[in-house]
């Protein structure tokens, strides 16, 4: 693109601004970056305009040249700009070396391997010690200006890399000394001394302090830029500020103990800049007080006394900046700097500043803030929580007290003193001298409701009506002379504005029972003792719904009742219908069962009557738990659509069985072969609890008669289970897989279904034995069995192969009741019944080593190939 | 200490959400460090309009009062400090420093230097007042002798080069952004090594001091048995002193009559170098006696170029300049007003203006009015529905003034008659605005003598004092009236609007108590 005119580049950086996402996405943004850049070096644009490009550079870095290798080129070509300059006073100089700065540190890009940082670091610190540099870095009257900005720059750097600087201590201490400009050399140097003394400490080593200090305006060694230490304090940048007691545990310092020579260097330093701190403007003299205060912290033999000659100076001043200062020291300091009448001056203070009417608003609310949080040199009760010093009596807080009259923050800020003063007045509260506290309390929430009353009042004054009420509940919760008064006042706030209902539901929703029960109480008395069919019936409804409960049936079937007739719309139907929700948790019967099938007869809105029917379904068919749980919060809400149950999904959730992973493990267990019939013997086992299950089987290919459910009432993990016993219909002696499906109840009360692995039924699952043949003639028995197969069953014979135990083993083991005649070890005669009506015959005989043949004669074709697999199986089964 | 970003935007009706921002600066090296500092807590600073939309959620200036909001106006959302959380982009930009003067919302973000989650107490977060006294800064150097809107956007063009110059990498130098002004165009004196940050160059001139004090008297008096009238003197001392030299020491007295009022809640500015106790200690919460320190307040200071302000006091002078009672009843559509105003004997009998304005609140256009004044002349805003009594110069000998009238008002139409949630009913108040040149109601006066100047050269020295009425109410005695807790100490069976008037026989018999805070 080429040279652009001024209107251009405003309306281009109109537009920016404007958004600078949007534009960056538009087709202008790729090249915005390198266009200022080049842009900045024409002849044709003014200094005021590319001022304005660099401004832009200087608040959007990371838009213009997003990585690092663009932001070492952009602070590259703004270092070239710079040195290109003509040796001329120019607006150009100062925004140059700021921009430089800026893009290095936002592009990530400041590091010891990276080009423009060494160009960059040097040339700040050339500015900054005064020296010449030559003339492309204008005339003398620009010299000053920019020694200012170079030090601004190179404390920007040690905030952002600490420990920058460490090495070029004594260098600053020096030019302060000498002629340099006294604010930015102080702050610098100041922040320099902070962050080596807070890396020393927290690296738990030492590196010559005292050198560092001393070291003469060269640094020796060349190079004075530690990037090690940077390195050490970049892990994590150390905060500059706190030097509050809450924060210095997590910082894990140790203290640090320097030697004497090293503390006094340190003094000197320290006293140099406190000495000509009234140079500074109060901003920074604020600053620099919260650095030199984090800086001695640590470290021990040093006495904070440097500090003292100052502090009655910053203590008359109406600066918020200074007096925050003082109040840095206090909490860093303590008792070390802080007398006990030190700490009632300052709380005095502190104390005007919070009320001056020549101070803004804002500041009183700092103040006050300050107040209630003050760092005492003997606190009491718990840090960390707002609490009036100690120091601080009804006497000084008089002026501090909230009148109506207040905004409304000043208003909940003073309310909280007042209620913090009421609660360490309780003891001496019968005194009956002056106006109590508690009773000004009281008139001012009287104040507040009767605002919040006034018709078409804005909602900020009802708000902080609720508000005031909240924070009194907050810290007096355990008193009962202001909780009283202060339901009844609610209530009748109620009475005068209904409209209110959303603030009370919200109130009664955060506070706890002390207030809560009681005004529940009250809220609902004011509802239902009144006719409900004026235009305030929606947010009476709204009130019941939040307040109704177990108590005060009657009455407040009553009202419903009363009300049914005058709720025409579906919106008054639905918070009716709300309010029978609570009821039904609350474990209302009787009342609601009637006022149900009323409302279910009487509405003519479809959804209304379909709900208030299916609440009368479910309070007449539903145990009290199940309902709770039903009409409860949802636990787990799968989206479901239908209209009727849309407004709460956990309640369709509940009345719907859910489909859940099992937690059921099913197993078959051994044969039991007695009985009229096949019985599968299951064993159960569950992950969770589960009530009321209920196991379903369906059997594959039909050949069995279908099968009845098992039920158990209870299952726990853990806890040993009968097992449970399904007897077994065959149409066909054939095995199968049964389907398994469970229905069970989790213990939050939903309903599950799961499906469960396919449970097989074997061929030997239907063995059964025949009736005791007669005793003696059991070989006659048999042969009678075996002849009576012929002709229109099957005969086969096949090699049973045995394993190591051999032939007895084989049969004790599967076949054993079902043996007839036995000649162990050798000979085997078996008869098995199989259901229906089958049966299957064998004879082992003259068993071999590795195997025995089997003679097998059965009256079912069928079965053969079945008794075959078995009998080829049973050696590897063993 | 560092600010991240910093915004002004402008009330405007006619643009959307009536407001615009005027300015925005972010600073991207600051934002850097807040990144690491803050961690899993950090949230970025937005653009312009997100922040704007945000803001004005906050701080109740969007026009959508209509519904209950849970995340604005639940009972648990308690905002005691200017200092606000803005809900953007799911998580919560926190700390806000924000708030709202004449017409202007001034904000910014400090950096907080760990982690935001739970938010640290402000007490122990050095940007927070760095962040309010930048935003004084500004507001301080957009209302200097502003007078219009032309005025005021040539200063919002001037911002971004002062705030260039005065707070360059987000770390606030100089909240005086006049001083930033001057010193961009001063770059060309040299400066010598002793050169304060706060003062740009050096005086070239005849040497003169300027001091003028003006004081500003509040008052709520109710006429009422139960609950006891408060006043209160607010005073300011302002100086401009034009001397030659880098740093010439100045001590100035201010000094009081013998029956003079003394000062206290003394905040003086920080060119003031040393204090003595007895200032410093003098304080309104204490109870008076005779021993209270009286002066001569002595303040040895180095001036800036500029004008300043010396310092700040209240004083508890014994009587209002001014006592009255305003008694109002309501009958119908009309009201029956009675005003009785006498000035004290001690005060200087010469203003500069003196009117009182009688607001009617709540109620229709005065359509009617029958009145008689005992001096003065009355003046009737109909559609304001307000009267004016407009008292003059002087008080009569007597020092005693009456009105007594019947005021008829037509229909209530509310978009014309403001809607007051104090004034319901029969609670209405009068307010007197008065001004008396040349007076002080302490008495404190600063003399040529009271002057020392440690510089080459005599200067000539001019002093000026005033008085001015500021939140002088005299509440309707007829009906309840807010008070504060000052005014109850007295009693101990009233309540806070107080059902009972008795009308008194002497005016001197009221329960009388100065200090205390009032509208």
């Amino acid at each position: 693109m080429g040279p652009l005119s001024r209107e251009t580049w405003a309306q281009r950086l109109a537009a920016f601004r404007a958004s600078p996402s949007a534009f960056m996405a538009g087709p202008e943004g790729e090249d915005l970056g390198r266009d200022l850049l080049s842009e900045l070096r024409s002849d044709k644009l003014s200094e005021q305009t590319k001022v304005s490009l660099l401004a832009l550079s200087l608040e959007y870095p990371a838009q213009l040249w997003p990585d690092a290798t663009a932001a070492e080129a952009a602070a590259t070509s703004l270092l070239d700009t710079l040195v290109l300059l003509p040796p001329r006073p120019s607006a150009l100089r100062r925004p140059l070396l700021l921009a430089a700065t800026t893009a290095l540190v936002a592009g990530d890009a400041l590091g010891p391997t990276s080009e423009a940082s060494r160009r960059l670091l040097p040339l700040l610190l050339g500015l900054a010690s005064g020296r010449d540099l030559g003339r492309g870095f204008g005339p003398a009257s620009e010299q000053r200006p920019l020694q200012a900005t170079a030090c601004e720059c190179l404390r920007e750097l040690e905030s952002c890399k600490p420990g920058l600087l460490g090495g070029c201590l004594g260098l600053l201490r020096g030019l302060l000394g000498q002629e340099g400009p006294v604010q930015p050399l102080s702050l610098l140097l100041a922040l320099a001394l902070r962050n080596t003394l807070v890396i020393q400490a927290r690296a738990r080593a030492r590196a010559g302090l005292q050198g560092l200090l001393m070291a003469g305006d060269t640094p020796s060694g060349g190079d004075p830029w530690n990037w090690a230490l940077a390195e050490e304090g970049d892990a994590r940048l150390q905060p500059q500020a706190p030097s509050w007691p809450a924060a210095e545990e997590e910082c894990g310092l140790a203290v640090l103990e320097p030697t004497p020579e090293e503390a006094r260097e340190l003094r000197a330093a320290v006293a140099q800049l406190l000495d000509t701190s009234y140079l500074l403007t109060p901003v920074a003299q604020a600053q620099l007080l919260w650095l030199l205060g984090w800086a001695l912290r640590g470290l021990r033999g040093q006495t904070p006394v440097l500090f003292k000659p100052q502090l009655v100076r910053l203590l008359g001043t109406a600066q918020l900046t200074l007096l925050h200062a003082v109040l840095a020291l206090k909490a860093a300091f303590g008792e070390a700097l802080f007398t006990a009448q030190d700490e009632a001056l300052l709380l005095r203070r502190l104390t005007v500043a919070a009320q001056h009417p020549a101070l803004p608003l804002p500041a009183h609310l700092f103040h006050l803030h300050c107040l209630l949080s003050f760092p005492e040199n003997w606190p009491l009760g718990p840090t960390g929580e707002e609490a009036a010093p100690l120091l601080l009596g009804p006497r000084l807080c008089r002026g501090l007290l909230p009148s109506l009259l207040h905004d409304p923050m000043a208003l909940l800020a003073r309310l909280h003193l007042l209620c913090l003063l009421c609660a360490e007045d309780e003891e001496k509260e019968e005194k009956g001298q002056d106006w109590s506290p508690r009773h000004y309390l009281e008139e001012l929430l009287a104040g507040l409701r009767q605002r919040a009353a006034l018709d078409g009042g804005p909602r900020a004054s009802a708000t902080l009506c609720f508000q005031a009420s909240y924070l009194v509940v907050q810290c007096l919760a355990t008193q009962p002379t202001v909780l009283t008064p202060l339901t009844h006042g609610l209530a009748r706030l109620y009475r005068a504005r209904p409209v209110l209902a959303p603030h009370f539901v919200d109130l009664l929703d955060r506070v706890g029972p002390e207030l809560g029960e009681p005004l529940r109480v009250a809220l609902r008395q004011e509802v239902v003792s009144r006719p409900g069919r004026d235009e305030a019936l929606r947010w009476h409804l709204q009130i019941l719904a939040e307040v109704a409960d177990g108590n005060a049936q009657s009455a407040t079937l009553g009202f419903l009742g009363a009300a049914a007739a005058h709720c025409t719309d579906w919106g008054l139907q639905q918070a009716l219908l709300r309010v029978c929700r609570a009821l039904l948790r609350a474990g209302v019967g009787g009342g609601l069962a009637d006022l149900l099938q009323a409302l279910a007869r009487q509405w003519e809105d479809p959804d209304g009557r379909d709900h208030a029917r299916l609440y009368y379904i479910l309070l007449a068919h539903l145990a009290g738990p199940k309902l709770g749980v039903a009409l409860g919060p949802s636990p787990a809400a799968p989206a479901l659509a239908s209209s009727l149950v849309a407004e709460n999904q956990g309640f369709a959730a509940v009345l719907m069985v859910q489909e859940a992973p099992a937690p059921i493990r099913l197993s078959v267990g051994p044969h039991r072969a007695a009985g009229p019939g096949p019985v599968l013997q299951l064993h159960v086992e569950v992950l969770e609890p589960a009530y009321s299950l209920e196991l379903r089987f369906r059997v594959e290919g039909q050949v069995y008669a279908p099968l009845g459910a098992v039920h158990v009432p209870c299952l726990c993990p853990g806890r040993p289970c009968r097992p449970l016993l399904l007897p077994l219909q065959p149409r066909r002696p054939a095995p199968t897989r049964l389907d398994v499906r469970a229905l069970y109840t989790t213990p939050t009360g939903l309903t599950c279904h799961a499906h469960l692995p396919p449970l097989p039924v074997n061929f030997a699952d239907l063995f059964l034995p025949f009736p005791q043949a007669p005793e003696g003639d059991k070989l006659g028995f048999f042969e009678e069995l075996w002849d009576s197969c012929l002709p229109k069953g099957a005969e086969s014979r096949l090699w049973c192969p045995l394993g190591p135990q051999g032939l007895e083993a084989l049969v004790s083991r599967h076949l054993e009741p079902f043996v007839v005649v036995a000649q162990p070890p050798t000979s085997y005669h078996i008869a098995i019944r199989l259901p229906p009506d089958s049966r299957l015959l064998l004879r082992l005989e003259a068993a071999q080593e590795d195997g025995v043949p089997v003679a097998l004669r059965t009256d079912d074709w069928a079965v053969l190939p079945l008794a075959g697999d078995y009998l080829r199986g049973l050696s590897a089964a063993v | 200490m560092a600010q991240r970003a910093v915004w002004l935007i402008s009330r405007e009706p006619g643009t959307p959400f009536c407001s615009t921002v005027r300015f925005s600066r972010r600073y991207p090296t600051v934002e850097k460090r807040a990144k690491v500092f803050n961690g899993a807590s950090y949230v970025p600073i937005p653009e312009d309009g997100p922040f704007l939309k945000a803001l004005l959620f906050e701080l109740r200036l969007l026009d959508d009062d209509e519904d209950f909001i849970e995340s604005r106006d639940s009972c648990s959302h308690i905002n005691k400090t200017s200092v606000y959380g803005l809900l953007i982009g799911g998580g919560e930009l926190w700390p806000v420093v924000a708030f709202l003067k004449n017409n202007m919302i001034y904000a910014c973000v400090p950096l907080v230097e760990q982690t935001l989650s739970p938010h640290p107490p402000l007490i122990s977060i050095s940007g927070i007042s760095q962040g309010f006294e930048l935003l004084f800064g500004v507001q301080d150097f957009l209302s200097l002798s502003q007078k219009n809107d032309t005025e005021l956007n040539t200063k919002l063009n001037q911002l971004p080069d002062l705030l260039l110059q005065a707070c360059p990498f987000g770390t606030l130098l100089d909240a005086n952004l006049q001083n930033s002004l001057d010193s961009i165009n001063f770059a060309s004196v040299t400066h010598s090594q002793k050169q304060p940050a706060w003062k740009v160059g050096t005086y070239k001139g005849k040497p003169q001091v300027s001091i003028s004090i003006t004081e500003k008297v509040k008052s709520m008096q109710y006429d009422k048995q139960d609950i006891a009238d408060t006043w209160q003197v607010v005073g300011t001392v302002t100086c401009k002193c034009d001397l030659e030299g880098i740093m010439p020491n100045v001590t100035i007295s201010l000094s009081l009559p013998t029956n003079g009022s003394p000062l206290q809640d003394i905040l003086v500015h920080p060119c003031v170098t040393s204090l003595d106790s007895a200032i410093l200690t003098s304080s309104s919460i204490d109870a008076m006696d005779d021993s209270a320190f009286s002066g001569p307040y002595k303040f040895p200071l180095t001036p800036p170029l500029e004008s300043f302000n010396l310092c700040y006091y209240t004083s508890q002078v014994p009587v209002p300049p001014i006592l009255g009672f305003y008694q109002m009843k309501e009958e119908e559509i009309q009201v029956k007003i009675t005003v009785n105003l006498k000035l004290h004997e001690s005060v200087k009998n010469n203003f500069e203006f003196c009117e009182a304005h009688i607001p009617f609140y709540n109620r229709g256009p005065i359509t009617h009015v029958e009145y008689k004044v005992s001096f003065g002349q009355l003046e009737v805003f109909r559609e304001k529905s307000s009267l004016v009594w407009i008292i003059g110069q002087k008080f009569p000998k007597s020092m005693e003034i009456n009105l007594s009238g019947t005021v008829t008002f037509g229909a209530k139409s509310h978009e014309k008659q403001s809607f007051d949630e104090i004034c319901i009913g029969g609670t209405a108040y009068l307010k007197l605005h008065f001004r008396i040149l040349d007076y002080t109601l302490t008495g404190c006066y600063a003399d040529q003598h009271s002057v020392q100047v440690f510089a080459s050269g005599k200067p000539k020295i001019s002093t000026h004092r005033k008085l001015i009425s500021s939140d002088y109410y005299i509440w309707n005695s007829k009906a309840p009236a807010p008070v504060t807790y000052g005014s109850l100490l007295l009693s101990e069976s009233l309540c806070l609007l107080s059902e009972s008037g008795k009308v008194r026989n002497k005016i001197t018999s009221r329960p009388m108590r100065p200090s205390g805070n009032s509208r």
